[in-house]
């Protein structure tokens, strides 16, 4: 029963209608086509350009956000872990109050390595937008309200989400989606692994999506890569990254070698140019 | 780590191999004197004659002007109120896999090798504390990888109130001249900045040569997603000082408009501003070192005056 709850759930998450507005980033793809990228480009055709860029910004965005994804899961299955084991009456604020203050640790240190505004704009807005779809999505229907009865895990789980969209809303801590997908997912019992082979997948696709609308591939077309590239790509970065942490959460970490870090610094460049692009159609 | 571990005064005996202290304070009137200006091998730590009050200059220089795998360099540096230090590298920093001509039998035995050497990646780490209305101008040299070369670079800076910084952190992509670009095997940056205690930027730059295997799809080596570019170079400025600086970068990147383009710019550039306009983070890319050294010495212009107009001609050679 578990595995068919998580199969549901992976299934109404990787929607391409989920209103979480990554239809409006492009990650850098809008300035670096505009700015005559990949080098030697003419002699390219517009699938390999978009290709090339799926893997350059696929490569640095597994080593910059899936620790906090990874870390945001894990301390959310921490706290799932430790009101189970409370009894029915014990108080879970002090746990509450930890896994916030972990949440937050997290999205500060976020913040501050993402350092062009592009990017950090884009990731905020889609945090926030992928909570407020958690407590509006994925709340009881009305007329169900009284025959679903959450139970003593689910409602201390859906008071931290309010909590940390709280602390958004009074700019006490800035909501980057690395941070809320592993908020949500852990809410929602995805399992680690599937979590971070989904927000790869899905930073892949809505980039293929991106390329339809700048007219470098058709819908077919994206969709045969999605198929046929994407797939070995999220794979092999799914399995460098799977275990790279933050060191947050551990006392133990090896910073040089397990550690966040971006990896493409043309990519940098690109997306902190993408607002002064004369004409664009995307936020970042 | 907290900004006093940084400043804790270290014993200068107690300098392991390639450690290094720079302790700068200022003395009666525009006069600054080293309290500290230590160093043991590989590293060595030069201070030239400067003109301009209250700036001290300071070159970091190693033997046989390069460093190879299994060197580590661990600088401790503390910028004393009110004064400036200007902390520069004579030519690039060239990293080894190996030190050239090095045979077993020509050791120097004064300085053994480790044995692990040839595996083992270079390291520097750099502390440094900026008091109260002083300032550090970090303007090295770029680093140079060569070969093979695995290289990481760890600086943690933590200013104090009114202190600022101009830290300037840039890489080629090899030994050109002898046909190598972007063959080295790894390269890590990490520039962790904190102002009056609280972090404002952890930028942290890893370019390794390992390509996931996501067959059918071709290996990504490092030359395809960095072409056409050549030198890549982050600039950090913070606080009081560099005001002017940052503000009439911004007026210049805010004018830039793109249009589409068929073929990249021989030099291209970036400015984003964090901590509430208080700081700015610059990054350049371009076709050769050259091309950026000339950008970053015309779009750092303003620094000029800060430091003299000799310190930084030297900057900038």
């Amino acid at each position: 029963m578990e595995g068919d709850d998580e199969t549901y759930i992976l299934l109404l998450l990787s929607d391409s209608n989920l209103p979480t507005g990554s239809f409006v980033a492009s990650a850098g793809f809008e300035s670096y086509l505009k700015h005559g990228f990949p080098a030697g480009s003419n002699s390219r055709s517009s699938e390999t350009r978009t290709i090339a860029f799926i893997q350059d910004s696929l490569e640095t965005y597994a080593r910059s956000a899936l620790p906090f994804v990874s870390d945001a899961h894990r301390a959310v299955h921490e706290f799932k872990r430790s009101i189970d084991a409370t009894s029915e009456d014990t108080d879970a604020s002090l746990s509450m109050e930890e896994l916030l203050h972990s949440l937050s640790t997290l999205d500060q240190l976020y913040h501050d390595m993402t350092l062009n505004h592009p990017a950090r704009r884009a990731s905020t807005a889609q945090g926030v937008a992928l909570l407020t779809l958690f407590t509006k999505g994925f709340s009881a229907p009305p007329s169900l309200k009284a025959s679903l009865q959450p139970n003593k895990r689910a409602i201390s789980i859906n008071t931290v989400v309010d909590k940390f969209k709280t602390m958004i809303r009074r700019e006490e801590t800035q909501g980057h989606l690395p941070i809320c997908w592993g908020l949500l997912t852990g809410t929602l019992n995805l399992s680690l692994e599937r979590s971070q082979y989904l927000h790869l997948f899905l930073h892949a696709r809505s980039l293929l999506s991106a390329s339809v609308r700048l007219n470098e591939v058709g819908p077919y077309g994206a969709q045969q890569l999605l198929l046929h590239a994407v797939r070995p790509l999220v794979e092999a970065e799914t399995s460098r990254c799977r275990n790279k942490k933050t060191g947050i959460l551990d006392e133990e970490f090896d910073e040089l070698n397990a550690g966040p870090a971006t990896t493409w610094p043309l990519g940098e460049i690109l997306a902190g140019r993408h607002d002064l692009q004369h004409s664009r159609i995307f936020n970042s | 780590m907290s900004p006093s571990d940084a400043q804790r005064p270290t014993d200068i005996r107690k300098i392991s191999v390639g450690g290094g202290r720079i302790v700068l304070n200022k003395l009666a009137g525009q006069i600054v004197t080293f309290a500290e200006l230590s160093s043991t091998y590989p590293l060595k730590l030069l201070s030239p004659k400067v003109t301009e009050d209250g700036v001290a200059v300071v070159y970091a220089l190693t033997y046989g002007g390069g460093l190879v795998g299994g060197d580590r360099v661990n600088l401790s540096v503390e910028v004393g109120a009110a004064t400036s230090l200007v902390l520069l590298t004579q030519g690039s920093t060239k990293v080894f896999k190996t030190r050239p001509g090095d045979r077993l039998s020509s050791l120097p035995t004064q300085f053994p090798r480790p044995a692990h050497e040839s595996t083992s990646p270079t390291t520097q780490i750099m502390n440094f504390a900026v008091a109260p209305s002083a300032a550090l101008f970090l303007l090295p040299e770029p680093v140079t990888c060569f070969r093979s070369a695995a290289y990481n670079q760890v600086q943690t800076f933590h200013l104090a109130a009114n202190a600022s910084a101009v830290i300037l952190d840039w890489f080629t992509s090899g030994r050109k001249s002898l046909g190598e670009e972007w063959v080295f095997s790894r390269y890590y940056s990490a520039n962790d900045i904190w102002v009056e205690g609280k972090r404002v930027a952890k930028d942290v730059m890893l370019l390794e040569d390992d390509p996931v295997d996501a067959s059918p799809l071709p290996r990504r080596q490092l030359r395809d997603k960095l072409a056409p570019y050549a030198c890549f170079a982050t600039t950090f400025l913070f606080g009081p000082l560099v005001q002017p600086a940052i503000k009439k970068l911004s007026c210049r990147y805010e004018t830039i408009q793109v249009f589409k383009c068929t073929a990249p710019d021989k030099l291209i550039w970036s400015l984003s501003l964090v901590d509430d306009g208080a700081g700015a983070i610059v990054r350049t890319a371009g076709l050769e070192p050259e091309d950026v050294k000339m950008w970053l010495k015309e779009a750092l212009r303003d620094v000029e005056e800060l430091i003299g107009v000799d310190t930084y001609r030297r900057a900038f050679a």
